[in-house]
């Protein structure tokens, strides 16, 4: 029975590659000190289509929205630990972010170009790089425990440059949408008004759900399933309109954390459910990835990911001591914003929709998610732990 | 080590010291902070003084020397001012309390420092357990035998300090029910507990703590952690059972209690301490932990059951003309609040956790209030 053993296979690929990633990770984390998310990405990219072929090619469909819920269930709990105020305090934090994200878009941008690439292809990996994975910062600094400065800053700015680039990415889609289709209205739809409902929408969420919470009195058991089912809910909800999910996570994270209704300490990651999300969403984001596409882009995605790091450790150290910290200090910042990952492929995926077929067209972004994601977080590991802001090995 | 010379000072002097608390704007737990504060804070001058304390998560301020109320309430807010403006620019939230309520001891990392490792390797969980914050108060003496007085005669009025400062109702994450559950971590430790009875400095200095010495036990004066310690090298006593208050105010106002009470223990002559003093006195320290100003004490001679609250508004009638000649008299207003009416900071806390819904609320109430606005207790 050739046919029903495929089908089996099909059915079984999935729930077996997480299972072999969370295996991965455990060993490469342990013998190898590796952080466990670069391991989910190698086992993710070695079994897929493009590789051993074990995994089923996926455009859409449910592990998609399966990953935008855990990429969501990330953004809230980061939007959930940026302190707005502190920017208004020390905007020399802000004044880094727009530097540092400004300065990756200017520098991918004139490499790109430099490569031959056309310009709007080269706008939109320039927005995409501009960002830096809350993904891998967030579960890397929970992994270590890591506490200060460093850390602070670099989920900070990790969020900064998320909203930024979507920001821009977004402008960029309108941008193109008005040069091919030529229709103000479709340019505007894409990107000024998906941007404001989408933040909307996330807004909503962020004072609905904690209204809830206060309405029941039990904010300190329940927040974190209501808060759950909101981001799945927001996810779904934003995916089926077209909108973006990415940005409403944030936005229903950074209200809601303003509402004044706190996630605890044991609820850090979302628990169970967020690393096993976690597993999948690396899994899936490193078996889009074709090693031709990869291998393709590889030379223009090398020079990029030189330019970017230069660029944010550069404008890290230059306002580290004005904004209240040693150089040192802000120059391991600007290295621990490296992974830029699982976001860009996530954004252009959510693009194809529009007719504008770019995942396919951009092999360097593919080369650069394949390298970040995988060297992108132990950068990062590093970076916290040459800071000595990680707990003590036995501790973590 | 021999016992170095007790060094003489002003009579009625003031210092204060406040451990304080390291927390996240983000989630309000404690925060591994303590190195970049301290890195900050140096790059300009810091009114009194500002060290690191046992675990990353905690910072201690000491002031100068003071003789009034007035400028060492004005240092105490300056220093909060340095502090806040340095945890504003590092997204760091200080505050009092003599707990976290919520941190879990075992996250707690111990500050890079020699003595620090020495002790955690001495006393295991102990020492993290520890991050707990306090307040001490030295009060100048000008001899040796002057300090010894003081710290027994002070014997009676210790629940007064333990019940007005109390703002420790929470440990990880529950409701102790003590209003200082703090000083429940310092009894855990061998050497807590009261001074011997000794008046005589060459008795104690000869007597006790070479005994102690030779036992190999102790190396300084610092290996004790008494509830009322001479403090030698500065030539003071060192009331160290105070939580830390949510405010610098009330840190103030304490202080210069002690100060006023000081005084009339000097000039009134009160009958003078007896070794008895004491068989009452765990058992009163014990009510104003865990009742603060509701504990019901009994008096070390009339064997009488004293309410505490009661006992604390007639000490402060007793002692006014004190208060007028040192001028704090806005000390004792401030302590006469609290004892008759608004009551201490773990009643405040208790009722922060009411109408937040959350412990996490309680904290950002700290916060608010370690910053100056009042307006935080709702």
């Amino acid at each position: 029975m050739p046919e029903l053993s495929l089908e089996l296979l099909r059915d079984i690929a999935w729930p077996f590659a997480l299972i072999l990633a969370w295996v991965a990770g455990e060993m490469g984390h342990r013998w190898l000190r590796l952080p466990r998310i670069s391991c989910y990405g190698i086992v993710g990219f070695a079994l897929a289509a493009g590789q051993a072929g074990l995994l089923p090619v996926t455009r859409g469909g449910p592990m998609a929205l399966l990953a935008y819920v855990a990429f969501g269930l990330i953004l809230f709990e980061l939007g959930y630990r940026i302190n707005l105020s502190w920017l208004r305090a020390n905007p020399w934090i802000a004044l880094t972010s727009v530097l540092e994200s400004g300065g990756s878009f200017a520098a991918t941008l004139a490499v790109a170009l430099a490569f031959g690439m056309t310009t709007l292809p080269a706008l939109m990996l320039a927005a995409l790089s501009m960002s830096t994975s809350p993904a891998a910062v967030l579960r890397v600094a929970n992994e270590l425990r890591s506490s200060g400065q460093v850390t602070e800053r670099t989920l900070h700015l990790s969020a900064l440059s998320c909203g930024l680039a979507v920001i821009v990415f977004k402008s960029v889609v309108g941008y193109g949408l008005l040069v091919s289709i030529g229709s103000v209205l479709q340019a505007l739809w894409s990107s000024i008004v998906v941007l404001a409902i989408s933040a909307g929408l996330g807004a909503l969420f962020g004072v609905v759900v904690p209204g809830l919470l206060r309405l029941f009195g039990r904010l300190e058991r329940d927040s974190t399933l209501a808060f759950a089912l909101g981001v799945i809910a927001l996810t779904a909800l934003t995916e089926a309109l077209k909108f973006s999910p990415l940005l409403a996570a944030l936005a229903f994270g950074i209200v809601a954390r303003h509402r004044r209704v706190v996630l605890s300490q044991a609820q850090r990651n979302f628990g169970a459910l967020g690393d096993m999300l976690t597993v999948l969403l690396f899994v899936f984001v490193a078996a889009t990835i074709d090693w031709r596409h990869a291998a393709a882009g590889a030379v223009l995605a090398l020079w990029i990911m030189l330019a970017r790091i230069a660029v944010k450790i550069a404008a890290s150290t230059l306002l580290a001591r004005v904004s209240g910290v040693t150089w040192r200090k802000g120059a391991l910042t600007g290295l621990a914003l490296t992974p830029l990952s699982v976001f860009a492929i996530l954004l252009l995926e959510q693009s194809r929709h529009l007719g504008l077929a770019l995942l396919d067209e951009m092999t360097a972004i593919m080369a650069m998610v394949l390298a970040l994601e995988v060297i992108g977080p132990v950068i990062t590991q590093r970076a916290l732990i040459w800071a000595g802001e990680a707990a003590p090995q036995a501790e973590r | 080590m021999p016992l170095e010379p007790f060094k003489a000072s002003a009579s009625l002097t003031l210092g204060v010291e406040l451990e304080l608390q390291l927390v996240s704007p983000g989630d309000f737990d404690l925060c591994d902070a303590a190195n970049d504060m301290l890195d900050l804070l140096a790059r300009k001058p810091f009114p009194g003084d500002v060290k690191p304390e046992m675990t990353q998560s905690m910072i201690e301020v000491s002031t100068d020397v003071f003789t009034r109320y007035e400028p060492l309430l004005a240092q105490l807010r300056a220093i909060r001012d340095q502090l806040i403006k340095a945890g504003d620019r590092l997204n760091v939230g200080l505050c009092g309390g003599g707990t976290h309520p919520f941190q879990r001891w075992f996250h707690q990392r111990i500050f890079a420092k020699p003595r620090f490792h020495e002790l955690s390797a001495l006393y295991g969980y102990l020492a993290k357990q520890f991050t707990v914050f306090g307040q001490h108060v030295h009060v100048g003496c000008d001899n040796a035998d002057q300090a010894l007085y003081l710290l027994h005669a002070l014997n009676r009025y210790l629940p007064h300090f333990i019940a007005l400062s109390a703002s420790s109702p929470y440990s990880q994450g529950v409701d102790t029910l003590f209003d200082s559950a703090r000083l429940n971590s310092v009894f855990a430790f061998p050497l807590s507990g009261r001074a011997p009875f000794v008046l005589h400095w060459d008795e104690f200095e000869s007597g006790y703590f070479a005994k102690m010495e030779k036992t190999g036990v102790v190396k300084s004066m610092k290996d004790f952690y008494w509830d009322i310690r001479p403090k030698p090298e500065y030539g003071t006593i060192e009331l160290r059972v105070c939580d830390t208050p949510l405010t610098v105010e009330r840190a103030a106002a304490l202080a210069c209690y002690l100060q006023a009470l000081c005084r009339h223990l000097l000039e009134d002559h009160e009958s003078a301490p007896a070794e008895d003093d004491y068989l009452v006195y765990n058992y009163n320290r014990f009510q104003a932990c865990r009742f603060g100003l509701e504990g019901v004490i009994v008096h070390p001679r009339s064997h009488e059951s004293l309410s505490l609250r009661e006992d604390i508004l007639a000490t402060l009638r007793l002692i006014d003309p004190h208060a007028q000649a040192l001028e704090c008299g806005g000390a004792l207003e401030e302590i006469h609040r609290v004892a008759a009416y608004s009551g201490n900071h773990a009643w405040a806390l208790r009722r922060q956790r009411e109408v937040h819904g959350s412990i996490e609320g309680v904290v950002d109430t700290a916060v608010r209030l370690f910053r100056g606005e009042p307006e935080a207790l709702v």
